[in-house]
């Protein structure tokens, strides 16, 4: 603890200063005060708002923001042939960016591996838990299907992107309305209607709750850009609107009962605040 | 439990287990694992030399690549690969070879959907990770990792038991409702002196969940059913790895406790030189 006298004795150290050179040390004062850097409490989570429908020239659009954290996607629509072992099932693209603008972290080029890696969770985790069902996107059996490209870009990193993309993903798409779309055989063409339009049929709403774990005991919710490297366990659940268990994600050295914790720490979170995510867009 | 797989195994019977020490020439370690057909080969090489962008002053770079049996590695075999730096890291020493790289290469040796690993794969990656690791024996560690995958079915006709089984087969992960793969790391806290009995796990804490199920029921208790699942799936695991590490150096194998249980974990010695030659016919295979 040469790092306390240190500190003691030097009034003028400045706090900006203290947190750039010993992140771990400033969380960690933080922390035994019972707060958080940024005035929450440990469980406490940041505000969130969802806008939708902002991007006209797309099918479907949300933005969403968490804290300082913003997400926008866009759903695009486009017809395509189906895959031949799946003739009668459209495709669900999503895919995130994390571009250089969103933070000092990033760094201009080909996707980074965590955007990668951040594009397959989501990917993996709208499949599993059947948002859409893919049948719904055809249109004409072993012709033509929907392909949904919903792209979503992180506008500003604090943390949580997951939780953040997820929410636009699902709004996005609950957004979405396609044209009543008819294949003509004989012309091998497909007709999509000027003035008819209908919403896509979505099976379950999903939202996402993140946690990370601090020093092996203190679990935060919903963290942000800071303590996200210093966390030693990072926990995602996800609950569709009824509060049942859709996955569950963990990474880090967790106890037993951490994981339990999480899910009723979600459901609480749920309870409160949740079902008002998606019931505006009805 | 009336629910019957396909294979007829017992909701709780892994598949055949395979251990193999491959001895691959130009790493400092590596191994095979397989449960039945679902089989991963892993290989360490380190500490060696680290690329100058990637130098870490206080602890060693680790490096992590997965690689799936045919075509390039997608989007899916990078995040299997950070999954797996990140539930491997808690179980090396990293800061003792500081400014070098710890290089770990998975290939998968089973084919795979193209969307993801099914549980049961992700699973034998991470236990030939670790067999690699114990196998190089050059960065010095606190524990083993091991894995298992867990499914969930649920019957539509009889009453609303979910059955959970330890091991899903590529179909069965299909088919299931839920399935997922659990990661534990085994470490016996240095407290006294005294050696663990021979058949006893150390303690084990989870780093790495994987869970998803389809239609979602708040059952709370049902995730930790199967974590707990995956736990005595990789409770066996590690005994087999604790087994087979006696044998690795090629050496004579010790007696073992009981032939019947080395048997029916189906662990490969290569302890004289028939097996040796089975080796190397394996490795023409690859």
């Amino acid at each position: 603890m040469a790092l306390q006298t240190q500190t003691g004795t030097s009034t003028d150290l400045n706090a900006q200063i203290f947190q750039r050179l010993h992140p771990r040390a400033y969380l960690e004062r933080f922390i035994k005060e019972d707060i958080r850097p940024d005035g929450r409490e440990a469980t406490e989570w940041r505000d969130l708002s969802v806008h939708v429908g902002s991007i006209s020239t797309a099918n479907g659009s949300a933005l969403v923001r968490l804290g300082d954290t913003t997400v926008i996607c866009g759903v695009k629509a486009e017809i395509a042939e189906p895959d031949l072992e799946r003739p009668k099932e459209g495709f669900l693209v999503p895919n995130i960016d994390l571009p250089a603008l969103c933070g000092p972290r990033f760094k201009p080029g080909p996707p980074s591996e965590e955007a990668q890696v951040l594009s397959d969770r989501l990917a993996s985790t709208i499949t599993a838990a059947g948002v859409l069902p893919l049948s719904a996107l055809c249109i004409h059996p072993e012709r033509a299907v929907w392909v949904l490209y919903v792209d979503a870009t992180c506008i500003n990193y604090d943390g949580n992107v997951f939780d953040a993309a997820l929410i636009a993903m699902v709004a996005a798409l609950k957004n979405t309305t396609l044209p009543t779309a008819t294949f003509n055989e004989e012309t091998g063409r497909t007709m999509c209607s000027r003035k008819l339009r209908k919403p896509l049929p979505l099976e379950c709403l999903p939202v996402s709750y993140t946690f990370g774990v601090f020093d092996g005991t203190t679990v935060l919710a919903d963290p942000a850009a800071f303590e996200e490297p210093l966390l030693d366990t990072s926990i995602s659940i996800v609950l569709d609107e009824g509060g049942a268990l859709l996955s569950a994600g963990q990474l880090g050295i967790a106890d037993k009962d951490t994981m339990s914790m999480c899910v009723s720490a979600a459901k609480e979170r749920l309870e409160t605040y949740g079902r008002e995510i998606y019931a505006f867009l009805e | 439990m009336s629910f019957t797989r396909p294979d007829g195994r017992g909701n709780e019977d892994k598949r055949p287990l395979h251990i193999i020490y491959e001895r691959l020439d130009r790493v400092d370690g590596s191994a095979r694992f397989g449960f039945g057909d679902t089989k991963a080969l892993a290989s360490v090489s380190g500490p060696i030399e680290v690329r100058l962008a990637a130098e870490q002053p206080s602890k060693a770079t680790f490096d992590v690549t997965v690689r799936p049996l045919s075509s390039l590695p997608g989007t899916e075999s990078k995040a299997l690969a950070t999954s797996l730096r990140g539930l491997l890291s808690p179980s090396l020493i990293l800061s003792r070879n500081p400014r070098t790289l710890l290089q770990l290469v998975v290939q998968s040796l089973t084919p795979s959907p193209i969307e993801s690993y099914p549980p049961s794969l992700a699973a034998a990656c991470i236990n030939a990770s670790s067999l690699a690791l114990l196998n190089a024996g050059s960065i010095p560690m606190t524990g083993v990792v091991c894995a298992a995958g867990v499914a969930l079915f649920r019957s539509t006709t009889e009453e609303d038991i979910p059955a959970l089984v330890l091991d899903p087969s590529e179909s069965e992960s299909r088919e299931a409702v839920g399935c997922g793969c659990f990661a534990f790391l085994f470490r016996t806290e240095i407290a006294g002196s005294q050696p663990l009995p021979t058949n006893d796990t150390p303690g084990a804490r989870l780093v790495w969940t994987n869970w998803h199920v389809k239609d979602g029921t708040s059952d709370d208790g049902e995730l930790a059913r199967a974590q707990a699942l995956g736990l005595a799936g990789a409770e066996t695991i590690w005994r087999a790895i604790k087994q087979s590490v006696p044998q690795m150096d090629n050496l004579p194998p010790p007696p073992l406790p009981s032939r019947s249980t080395a048997g029916e974990l189906g662990i490969i010695t290569q302890s004289d030189e028939v097996s040796d030659q089975d080796m190397n016919d394996a490795k023409i295979e690859i």
